[in-house]
């Protein structure tokens, strides 16, 4: 679905470009200037009530919508799916409010916005991802005073974090966080990377696109610059480890991607498939295929196969 | 009390506000992101007498109401005051310890930068974004810069570069997360140099 569009001027004029007004916009834009000089730092801003509730992304949109100029090409993609409401309603908002091009295709966008998911293919230097966030405050369910939370940040006060990893092995036997999942950022700040999956937390390390988090309800934006230090936080004997699947993308055979897991009937029968539907499709039309594609044989498409941390 | 001017006698400001803010707003995102990456100015616009192109570009997109500009003795004059407050309505200070943009040239005097605001521990981001106005930045290797944005080291260099702005950065980058970000502005080139950067002076 490739929407091309020559004249930004042509865009729907009863909003300004990209609906927010400028003053609105450049307010935002000094917020981007200072997150990224201050790497992992929430820098507080006015955030806007968005045409869309809390939790549909009015954080990532208010960015979205300060950064976007006429002649970038966007991408939205929620939990890796380009075709899911959420990622559907925010391209269509944004082809009609700033006239822009949209694309499904993770290399030919310039902005990609995100919720919950790092794209499986690498990007590049010239683009951007826009991260939607719920909590910003990876202290917060420790420690729910925002003044308490400040001074932990100001003073790198970080121990009860670390503890909270700790109670995950003793109950456990190991770090039971699966997404969201705590990062300290260029050796200074404690950061949420918004409810990715850890599977996603490598990507974000020296990452060549910049990187960009605007949570609308709790008002706040920080940000990563390209080839920043990114380190998910462990003990030396409980290393950090991302999660991994016995089974491969039913569709497309991938066995490096992020799979979510789709029950198919009530007899147990189960597959897994790629998150990243781009990714997916693109190896789909390379000619790769899984047991559960349509291509293949019947009798087949079949899968035991269970999640293994 | 500054003397009111005709507004025939302004110079104009973006012709599009929305497309040109947006373009040097991006302009100004890929140079913070990539410190001491050299970026050429998208877009011409006229300047008032003390300030060059790329420092009123730079405000013209991140300056209005909300923020207070303080302009170096070398920068000031009618013009720039009538025209920041014409096109950005910030309001402008004499004392740059209130500024959140400063604008200053290089080859004045550089005692005002101690004086800056740099945020304080809780907020760093409340602190002050200095323009300096520079004859010419180029790749040359009398900086090598490293840190979060660069992948290995960026060369940079400002001809007439003090001693006294080096021994300030450097007391600068040790405040971090406080500190003050430089924009380094010629006429038609932007650099920027976040407070994260580690400068080794050749």
């Amino acid at each position: 679905m490739e929407q091309t569009v020559n004249n930004p001027a042509q865009a729907s004029s009863a909003y300004n470009f990209a609906y927010l007004d400028e003053q609105t916009k450049r307010m935002i834009r000094r917020a981007l200037l200072k997150a990224v000089a201050i790497p992992g730092y929430q820098v507080p801003f006015a955030g806007r009530e968005m045409p869309m509730p809390y939790g549909w992304g009015t954080g990532g949109v208010q960015v979205t919508a300060a950064v976007i100029g006429p002649d970038d090409t966007l991408k939205v993609i929620d939990q890796g799916a380009d075709d899911t409401t959420n990622a559907v309603s925010i391209r269509q908002f944004f082809a009609k409010t700033a006239n822009v091009a949209t694309t499904e295709k993770t290399a030919k966008a310039s902005i990609i916005q995100t919720r919950h998911r790092i794209p499986e293919k690498e990007l590049r230097e010239d683009q951007i991802l826009v991260y939607q966030v719920p909590i910003p405050e990876p202290l917060r369910f420790l420690e729910p005073r925002e003044t308490e939370t400040r001074k932990m940040h100001a003073l790198e006060e970080y121990g009860l974090m670390h503890v909270k990893l700790y109670e995950d092995i003793s109950r456990h036997g190991h770090i039971a966080t699966t997404y969201a999942y705590p990062v300290m950022v260029n050796d200074r700040y404690v950061m949420d990377p918004s409810p990715t999956p850890k599977f996603d937390n490598p990507k974000m390390d020296m990452m060549a696109a910049l990187q960009l988090f605007g949570a609308g309800r709790e008002k706040r934006i920080y940000a990563l610059p390209p080839y920043t230090k990114v380190k998910s936080l462990d003990f030396e004997d409980h290393p950090f480890e991302v999660q991994s699947w016995k089974d491969e993308c039913g569709m497309c055979g991938a066995t490096d991607s992020y799979l979510d897991e789709v029950i198919l009937d009530d007899k147990g029968n189960r597959m897994f498939v790629c998150s990243d539907t781009d990714y997916c499709s693109e190896r789909q039309d390379a000619g790769h295929r899984g047991p559960q594609h349509h291509d293949q044989p019947l009798g087949t498409s079949h899968s035991n196969g269970k999640a293994a941390e | 009390m500054i003397p009111q001017p005709r507004t025939a006698d302004l110079l104009r400001g973006f012709e599009n506000a929305a497309f040109d803010s947006n373009a040097v707003f991006r302009t100004l995102l890929d140079a913070m992101a990539h410190p001491g990456r050299i970026y050429d100015l998208p877009l011409d616009v006229p300047a008032p007498a003390g300030l060059n192109k790329s420092a009123t570009a730079f405000l013209l997109a991140m300056a209005d109401m909300d923020t207070t500009i303080w302009l170096s003795p070398d920068c000031a004059s009618n013009a720039a005051n009538a025209h920041l407050k014409f096109h950005c309505g910030s309001p402008i200070t004499e004392t740059p310890s209130t500024a959140d943009f400063a604008v200053a040239r290089l080859d004045g005097d550089l005692a005002f930068i101690k004086k800056l605001p740099i945020g304080n521990a809780e907020y760093p981001d409340q602190s002050a974004t200095l323009i300096l106005q520079v004859e010419d930045i180029s790749n040359k290797a009398d900086m090598i810069l490293q840190g979060p944005g660069i992948k290995d080291s960026q060369s940079l260099s400002v001809p007439g570069l003090p001693a006294a702005f080096h021994a300030w950065r450097a007391e600068n980058h040790h405040l971090f997360p406080c500190g003050v970000d430089v924009i380094f502005a010629a006429d038609h080139k932007i650099a920027a140099l976040p407070r994260t950067t580690r400068i080794e002076i050749r």
